[in-house]
C-alpha cells in the first residue's frame, strides 16, 4: 500500500523501518502484559495486585502488526484478580478456577457450592466499564464490580434468584450462607483495604441497614398476609416502636421491622434486622425462616429489596 | 321583726347550703392533695360507694354535691387515671390505653399486628365500655370454640369453595372448547341434512338442543374470563377474615391467660370498681399504719 502523503513509504528502507518498529512496540506490549500477568498471578502486594487488575482489565494486546493467536479474555482477569485477592486472605482455596482444554478461557466455582454454580465475569460494554460477575447457566449476575471507579454492588434480584429460588430445594442453607459468604467477604476486603464504596444490599449485616422495598407505598394487605402467616408459625407481628410499622421478634434476639421510613411526604417502605451481634442479614431471615421467605417471595413485586438503579435499572 | 328573723334564718340556711358545698370541695380538694383516690371516688359517688365498697344497705341521702364537678370531669379524670390505669395494667395486661383527649380513654387489646380499638375506659366510673360489635365478636368466637371453629371458619371455607368452583371453570376450558368444535360439526350436520316434511320438527328439536348446550357452553367461558379477577378478590376477602381469626385467637389466648376463661374476665368487668377501691383501701390503710 502505497500512501502518497507519507514520504517513508516511498522508500523501501522507511517501509521496513516502520515495520521493524511496529513490532517492537507489538512485543513490547506483549512483554508488558506478562509482567502484569506476572505480578496478577505471583504478588503478595494487595496493592500490586490491585494495581495489575485494574491495567489488565482494559488491556489491549494486541497490535495492527504483533497479534496473540492464544488469549483469556479481559473478564478471565477478572477471575485470576478474585481468587488472588482471596488467596491474600487466606480464603484461596473457597474457589476453584478452571481453565478449558481447548482454549483459553477461565470458570470459577465457589468451593462449597460445587458444580451448582460456574461463574465468570461479563465485561460491560456500555460507557459504565466495569463488570458483572454471573452465574453461567442462570445468567444471574450477582454483583457489579468496577475497579477503575472502586465500586461494588450486589443485586438484590439475582441473589435471591439464584440462591433463594433456584437453588433453594437442592443445596441446604448452611451451604449457600457459606458460598455467599465468599462473595461477601471479597467485597468486604474491597471495602476495607481500599476504600471501594461497596453495596452488600441484602447481605449487609448492621443493624442500620434500611433495605429499601420496590413499593415505595407497600399495599396493607402485604403486611396482613405477615401477620396471618407468623401466626400460623407461632410468631407474633406486633406494631412497630415508632408506630409507622411493624414488627417480629424471631429467634436469638433478631428483629425484623418493615415500616414506613418517611414521617411526611412520599412514603418509603424499608425492612431492618436488628441482631445484638450484627451478624444476621435480610438474606440470612430469608435462608433461616421458612415462612419469611415464602411471603418474601409471594410478595416478591412490593417487597424486593432495590439494588443501584443506576448499575441494575 | 318577724321579716327580719325570716330574713335570718334563709340567710342561714343559705348560708349552710354553701358550707356544705364548699366543706365538700375542700374535703375534695383535700384529698387530692393528700393523692387519696380513694376518697376521690367516694366524694364523686357516695351513693355508689357506700352500696358497693361499704356494702351498707342503708341508702344515703343524695345530696347532689358530686354535680358541683360535673364540669371539670375531664380533669379529675385524668388525674385518677394515673393510678387506675396502673391497677388495670396488673390484671389487665392486654389492654393498652390512649389518652385521646383530656381524661377520655381508648382502649386497645393487645400490642399485635392491626389490634383492635375495643372501646373506651370510663375512668370516673371505674368501668369499660367495650364497642359492642367488637366486644360479640370475641363473646362468639369463644363460644365456637367448642365445635373447634373459628368466628370466620364458615366464612373462609365458603369463599374458597367458591374459588374453587371458579378455578374448575378456567380448568375446564380445553374441555369446552373440545365439545364446542363437536356440537359445531353437529350443527353443520344438522343444517345439511335433507329435510323431509315429516322429519322437519324433529331436525328442529335437535338443532335447538344443540343451540342449548352451545350457549351454556359460552356462558361458562364468560366466566372462566372472569374467574381470576374474582378469585383475586376472594383471596383478599380470605385474607381479612383470616387476619380478623388471627387477632381474635391472641384476645382469646390473652384472657385465658389472665382470667382463664371468658366468665371469669366478665366477672372481674362487673365488679372491677369495687375491687379497685378495695384495693386502695387496703393501700391507705397500710398508709396510716405506717404512719403510726
Amino acid at each position: 500500500m502505497i500512501n502518497e502523503n507519507d514520504p517513508s513509504t516511498l522508500t523501501t528502507s522507511g517501509r521496513l523501518l516502520n515495520y521493524n518498529e511496529a513490532i517492537k512496540s507489538g512485543l513490547e506490549t506483549g512483554l508488558k502484559f506478562t509482567r502484569l500477568m506476572d505480578q496478577l498471578i505471583k504478588t503478595t502486594d494487595p496493592d500490586e495486585l490491585v494495581s495489575a487488575a485494574t491495567q489488565l482489565a482494559d488491556f489491549e494486546l494486541d497490535s495492527d502488526y504483533v497479534t496473540f493467536p492464544h488469549q483469556y479474555s479481559n473478564s478471565d482477569y477478572y477471575l485470576l484478580f478474585m481468587s488472588r485477592m482471596l488467596e491474600l486472605h487466606d480464603q484461596g482455596k473457597n474457589v476453584i478456577l478452571q481453565s478449558r482444554d481447548h482454549h483459553e478461557e477461565l470458570t470459577q466455582e465457589l468451593t462449597p457450592l460445587g458444580d451448582r454454580g460456574t461463574f465468570n465475569f461479563r465485561i460491560e460494554t456500555s460507557e459504565n466499564g466495569g463488570v458483572f460477575y454471573r452465574e453461567r447457566a442462570t445468567g444471574q449476575s450477582l454483583f457489579y464490580l468496577n475497579l477503575e471507579r472502586k465500586m461494588f454492588r450486589f443485586n438484590s434480584h439475582a441473589l435471591t434468584q439464584l440462591f433463594i429460588i433456584d437453588l433453594h430445594d437442592t443445596v441446604p442453607a448452611e451451604t449457600v450462607k457459606t458460598s455467599v459468604q465468599i462473595l461477601f467477604d471479597f467485597a468486604r476486603y474491597l471495602k476495607e483495604d481500599y476504600g471501594y464504596s461497596v453495596d452488600f444490599n441484602i447481605l449487609d449485616m448492621a443493624n442500620r441497614q434500611n433495605y429499601a422495598v420496590r413499593s415505595v407505598d407497600l399495599p396493607a394487605g402485604v403486611v396482613d398476609r405477615l401477620f396471618v402467616t407468623a401466626a400460623q408459625n407461632d410468631y407474633m407481628l406486633t406494631n412497630g416502636v415508632n408506630g409507622n410499622g411493624a414488627e417480629i421478634a424471631l429467634d436469638k434476639n433478631v428483629v425484623v421491622d418493615i415500616f414506613n421510613n418517611q414521617l411526611e411526604g412520599q412514603p418509603e417502605w424499608v425492612i431492618t434486622v436488628h441482631d445484638d451481634a450484627q451478624q444476621v442479614s435480610w438474606f440470612d431471615v430469608l435462608l433461616q425462616y421458612p415462612f419469611m421467605r415464602d411471603w418474601y417471595l409471594e410478595n416478591l413485586n412490593d417487597l424486593e429489596i432495590q439494588s443501584d438503579p443506576l448499575i441494575f435499572g | 321583726m318577724e321579716n327580719q328573723e325570716q330574713q335570718a334564718s334563709a340567710a342561714d340556711v343559705l348560708t349552710q347550703a354553701i358550707a356544705n358545698k364548699l366543706d365538700y370541695l375542700s374535703t375534695l380538694q383535700a384529698a387530692v392533695q393528700h393523692g387519696d383516690d380513694r376518697k376521690v371516688y367516694e366524694l364523686l359517688d357516695q351513693a355508689r360507694y357506700y352500696q358497693e365498697v361499704k356494702k351498707t344497705r342503708a341508702a344515703r341521702s343524695v345530696n347532689h354535691l358530686s354535680e358541683l364537678v360535673d364540669n371539670i370531669h375531664p380533669q379529675v379524670s385524668h388525674y385518677l387515671s394515673d393510678n387506675l390505669i396502673d391497677y388495670l395494667g396488673h390484671i389487665y395486661p392486654f389492654f393498652y390505653y390512649e389518652e385521646y383527649t383530656t381524661g377520655l380513654f381508648h382502649i386497645y387489646f393487645g400490642n399485635w399486628w392491626d389490634r383492635r380499638l375495643f372501646g373506651d375506659l370510663d375512668v370516673i366510673n371505674v368501668q369499660f365500655q367495650f364497642d359492642e360489635k367488637e366486644y360479640q365478636k370475641l363473646k362468639d368466637s369463644f363460644a365456637l370454640e367448642s365445635q373447634n371453629q373459628r368466628l370466620n371458619t364458615a366464612k373462609i371455607e365458603s369463599v374458597s369453595a367458591e374459588s374453587e368452583k371458579l378455578q374448575q371453570l378456567v380448568d375446564a376450558q380445553a374441555a369446552r372448547d373440545n365439545d364446542k368444535a363437536k356440537l359445531r360439526d353437529q350443527l353443520k350436520e344438522n343444517s345439511q341434512r335433507s329435510s323431509l316434511p315429516w322429519d322437519s320438527s324433529k331436525v328442529k328439536d335437535e338443532r335447538q338442543g344443540i343451540i342449548d348446550q352451545l350457549t351454556k357452553l359460552a356462558d361458562e367461558d364468560e366466566k372462566a374470563l372472569n374467574a381470576h379477577k374474582l378469585i383475586k378478590e376472594n383471596d383478599d376477602k380470605i385474607l381479612v377474615l383470616s387476619k380478623e381469626d388471627t387477632i381474635l385467637s391472641y384476645e382469646k389466648q390473652s384472657i385465658r391467660d389472665s382470667f382463664d376463661d371468658f366468665e371469669h374476665f366478665e366477672a372481674h368487668n362487673a365488679s372491677l370498681y369495687a375491687d379497685y377501691l378495695n384495693s386502695l383501701l387496703g393501700k391507705s390503710e397500710g398508709e396510716v399504719k405506717a404512719d403510726d
